[in-house]
């Protein structure tokens, strides 16, 4: 028999918050794409509406890059290689605190 | 080739044995890049940049180690769209007459990426690097195909959002 261990709260991490994540999905801006596939991917891959999806969009073809998603980065590493896999050009960064 | 329609579940457009023949050849080409990409070919390597981008911009050891993880893979399925973009051409090619492709959802999806790659491995030949750059003066006939796959492109997302 054994007894429970004793834990050092100090110690325990807890998972983090949605809010504090600190990775995120970057899309950027390339010549190539059109502008109608790159929202059209947006819908299909994050589920977005199309108002929302065509802002991005726009704002990836206005400032070079807009942000897609942001979580644990192995979720942002997900998103990412599905962008590829539909030829956008995309990137994981940490977010800046 | 005057664009997909919906019939049911699938999407339907009609080709001429040129055009079928012209996309053939485009897709087994890049089909041909991605084998010798898997092979360590450096010259493929370096025409494949667009197409696997760095998944980290400012940390070359996470790219790194993306990379090792990540790129098999994924040039594996993107030599599955290219295969599935040249399939249902074969056909086409073979008859004498224009002849209907029939394509699923996934098939579609399949051949907007394939369509997508293309373009991106034109671009960099064309030297296309910024908006507004239309590839006049590359080699003969590549910013016409670049812009016919840039079409056949925006006519399958126009064809897959179409109200059903």
């Amino acid at each position: 028999m054994t007894t429970a261990p004793t834990l050092d709260a100090s110690r325990v991490e807890l998972p983090l918050h949605a809010a504090e994540v600190p990775w995120r999905t970057v899309v950027w801006n390339d010549p190539v794409n059109l502008m109608s596939y790159v929202s059209w991917v947006f819908r299909r891959h994050f589920g977005f509406d199309q108002p929302t999806a065509e802002r991005l969009m726009m704002q990836v073809h206005t400032d070079g890059r807009a942000v897609l998603a942001e979580g644990n980065r192995e979720q942002m590493e997900r998103h990412v290689e599905a962008m590829h896999e539909y030829g956008l050009w995309a990137t994981v960064e940490k977010v800046e605190r | 080739m005057r664009g997909f329609v919906a019939e049911g579940e699938r999407y339907r457009a009609i080709l001429e044995p040129a055009e079928a023949r012209i996309l053939i050849s485009l897709g087994e080409q890049l089909s041909q890049l991605y084998a010798d990409g898997l092979a360590g070919d450096p010259l493929a390597e370096q025409a494949l940049t667009r197409v696997l981008p760095d998944a980290y911009r400012d940390d070359e050891e996470a790219a790194a180690e993306w990379r090792e993880l990540s790129r098999r893979g994924l040039i594996e399925r993107k030599a599955g769209f290219a295969a599935a973009f040249t399939e249902p051409l074969r056909a086409v090619a073979d008859s004498t007459t224009p002849t209907a492709v029939t394509l699923t959802e996934g098939g579609a999806i399949d051949w907007m990426r394939a369509i997508g790659d293309l373009r991106l491995i034109l671009a960099e030949r064309l030297g296309i690097v910024v908006d507004g750059d239309e590839g006049q003066g590359g080699p003969e006939g590549a910013a016409e195909l670049y812009a016919w796959l840039a079409w056949m492109q925006d006519d399958l997302v126009r064809v897959l959002d179409a109200p059903r």
